[in-house]
């Protein structure tokens, strides 16, 4: 398990768990970052943060920090 | 999980009037409320079901308070129609958020919906189901407007809209408000939905709250219904049009510099694509206030017109192209879907400064127009960079500054354009620093207590934005802008008008027989309160170097900042047409001297100091206006106001005096 903040760009992972504030992981999951969904990095911002990522069809710029939070497996 | 707002089924404001109340004048339309996410398409489909006609204060980011408007009449029976804000999340929501929650679980004051439309985005059915689920327990009638049909294709899906119909239990309508196809067919169904409540059960509307079990909801019901033909849901669509632009525009060597383009396209527009528009505004409230002197008979009510009002409004009507022009290039950006990838650009550095990615658009505004710009803040999310975005967004070098600039430079560096030019550049740049200076030190000593601040914001599919629509947009924006702003300004000049015309009696000059002046009367500026005004204040003005009549002009521009130089006009004396005006100033101002004694007035000094004065002091009360109703307190207001002019006031004091100590007149 890792970090999705470590994972390799342009590859897809499932989301294990969320582990970060209480209030802010709520909205993540609203957002659709729930566990057992696909999502990929696909590029970061010119200053390496923030990354963006696909999850469910959508393309969304996330800080590090919140991609600190999203702990992902390699998807096989 | 706190704030998670409990929508109590069939409670709240249930006036189930509709169906049975027989149609009459005394029956009030019924309301309808657009919902959906942000960038589902909900003001361009409001636009179209409008035609345009909708009142609204929206300013580029997104909706940022409700636009009412009312069904066109080809539309059958007229509805009334709010737009709310896109919502992501129920939790921490930002104020725009609550208040469509509001809206929702029927609290709202005064909204309150009788039937819903559900904007739903078709390429992110699930996503948008879900949060459509929010609203769904409402309990009202209502219809699902599915958006982006034309965008399903590209990414390799259908949807049978039948199906999906049947399985969710309520109508499905595919529109495209951008170009009104489908609009008429969602206003029928909606008016069905309205006329006969659905026996179906609402898949929606029973939806869990908690998103794990709601998202794992919706998939079944989407699944199950076969409703939607899904390419592979594991593309990274790396040569799609929006994953190659993005390539580009956050490239990490290409991205700055694109974006630095950009902007500066967005400033040349702004300065020189309006100059020949504002020419004509100026004309135009010149000759408004000519023709009054002409009609009206000769006396102060006629001059209070035709100076006060044509003369106040007009001073700051001239601005109005290059807000104009401002709402359209950022209506432009935002539709495309560039103004996202910006505040992703820029969100590392302005949340160093303690600001949020999307502090970029109120802080681009700032430099036309702090107002819109004050407005364009309720887009941030978190209270503390929502409030420490409005602190600075004063320093940033509106237009109205632009002409005090303009005459200062001429009056410091005469007969050489270019060096003028340069000083110009580099108070923008400047006042960019020193706004995320003053940020950076307002988060750090001050506003100390980080709370959470999130971006995890959507980057929208590019799409190329259609221009009916776009200026459809921009009108209803700038006349938004107008609406708002006028009155104070209006309001603001008059009074100002006022304090420079009349003073006491007992100070005026009497032609010999002529009846004594009542205790208040018409005055010249020179006796006037304003006068008065600046002597009581000149000891304060010595030391920026400055005497009263310059004091005048300093309080006369706090209706509007550009005020001073036509102040400066009148209380130098300054007599003639437009075009010489500037020239006989210029004149006035290198002979001027302070009173019984040779000094003069502007100097390098005083002119430098002058200029740092107007860099940093809030000169504008339309702005207070606009920041007290922001901020719901006149505390932040005045602290700002008197912040930055007391601020301005000291370092053009220090300044002054430096350049003096270091042998600068």
């Amino acid at each position: 398990m890792l970090r999705l903040l470590d994972a390799a760009h342009n590859e897809w992972y499932l989301i294990e768990s969320l582990e970060g504030p209480e209030e802010d992981c709520r909205r993540l999951l609203d957002l659709g970052l729930t566990p057992g969904e696909e999502m990929a990095v696909v590029q970061a911002a010119p200053l390496g943060d923030p990354l963006v990522v696909l999850i469910r069809g959508m393309r969304l710029a996330l800080r590090r920090r919140e991609a600190s939070w999203i702990q992902v497996r390699q998807y096989v | 999980m706190t704030s998670a707002p409990t929508i109590t089924p069939g409670v709240g404001s249930e006036e189930p009037k509709l169906a049975s109340e027989p149609p009459g004048q005394e029956s009030r339309r019924p309301t309808v409320c657009l919902v959906g996410a942000p960038n589902a398409g909900k003001t361009a489909l409001m636009n179209a079901l409008t035609g345009g006609g909708f009142q609204t204060a929206n300013y580029p980011g997104v909706t940022v308070t409700l636009s009412r408007g009312k069904s066109k009449p080809e539309f059958g029976p007229e509805v009334a129609l709010v737009d709310l804000p896109g919502v992501q999340s129920a939790v921490a929501p930002s104020p725009e958020e609550e208040l469509s929650c509001k809206v929702l679980e029927g609290t709202h004051h005064s909204v309150r919906p009788d039937a819903l439309i559900l904007v739903i985005d078709a390429t992110q059915l699930e996503r948008h189901l879900k949060l459509a689920g929010f609203a769904a327990r409402a309990r009202k009638p209502m219809v699902i407007a599915l958006t982006m049909m034309d965008l399903l294709a590209r990414a390799g899906q259908s949807v049978n809209v039948s199906k999906l119909s049947a399985a969710l239990g309520v109508p499905v309508i595919p529109v495209d408000g951008r170009t009104g196809w489908g609009v008429p067919e969602l206003m029928a169904g909606l008016h069905r939905a309205i006329g006969e409540p659905s026996k179906q059960p609402n898949a929606l509307a029973g939806l869990p709250d908690e998103p794990i079990a709601s998202y794992a909801a919706v998939r079944e019901i989407i699944e199950s219904s076969g409703a939607v033909r899904k390419g592979n849901r594991l593309i990274l669509a790396k040569d799609s049009l929006t994953a190659r632009i993005d390539r580009v525009v956050l490239h990490r060597y290409l991205g700055f510099p694109v974006f630095l383009i950009i902007l500066m396209s967005l400033f040349a527009a702004i300065f020189w694509a309006a100059q020949p528009f504002m020419d004509w505004i100026e004309a135009g409230f010149a000759a408004a206030g000519q023709l009054t002197l002409n009609v009206l008979p000769e006396g102060v009510l006629a001059r209070f017109i035709a100076e006060g009002i044509f003369g106040g409004v007009g001073a700051v009507a001239v601005f109005f192209p290059q807000i104009v022009i401002l709402f359209f290039l950022m209506t432009l950006l935002e539709d495309s879907g560039y103004l996202a990838r910006g505040a992703a650009l820029v969100d590392k550095p302005l949340s160093y400064l303690g600001l949020h990615g999307r502090s970029f658009v109120p802080m681009l505004s700032g430099y036309a127009c702090a107002i819109p710009a004050v407005l364009a803040a309720r887009t941030i999310p978190s209270k503390r960079e929502r409030l420490l975005t409005i602190w600075i967004l004063p320093l940033m070098s509106c237009s109205a500054r632009l002409p005090v600039y303009a005459l200062l430079l001429a009056a410091l560096l005469p007969g050489s354009p270019w060096k003028a030019g340069l000083a110009l550049s580099s108070i923008y740049v400047a006042s960019l620093l020193t706004g995320a200076l003053t940020a950076g030190l307002v988060s750090r000593l001050i506003l100390r207590k980080r709370a959470s601040s999130m971006l995890a914001m959507e980057l929208p599919v590019y799409r190329k934005p259609l221009i009916k629509p776009t200026i459809r947009m921009t009108w209803s924006r700038s006349s938004a802008y107008l609406k708002r702003a006028g009155a104070p300004i209006a309001i603001i000049s008059a009074i100002i008008w006022l304090v420079s015309n009349f003073g006491f009696g007992s100070r005026q000059e009497v032609a010999p027989g002529a009846p004594p002046p009542s205790f208040i009367s018409v005055s010249e500026l020179d006796h006037s309160f304003a006068a008065q005004g600046g002597q009581i204040i000149e000891p304060l003005l010595r030391p920026m170097g400055i005497d009263w009549r310059v004091g005048v002009g300093l309080i006369s521009a706090f209706a509007a900042r550009e005020v001073f130089v036509s102040s400066l006009a009148i209380v130098f004396h300054v007599a003639g047409d437009e075009d010489s005006q500037q020239e006989g100033l210029l004149e006035q101002m290198r002979t001027a001297t302070f009173a019984g004694g040779a000094q003069r007035v502007f100097t390098p000094a005083s002119i430098i100091g002058l200029m740092v004065f107007f860099f940093f002091s809030l000169q504008c009360l339309s702005t207070v206006a606009v920041v007290r109703s922001e901020t719901n307190s006149w505390k932040i207001a005045g602290l700002q106001l008197l912040f930055y002019t007391g601020l301005g006031y000291l370092l053009s004091t220090a300044t002054v005096q430096g350049l003096r100590f270091f042998g600068v007149a």
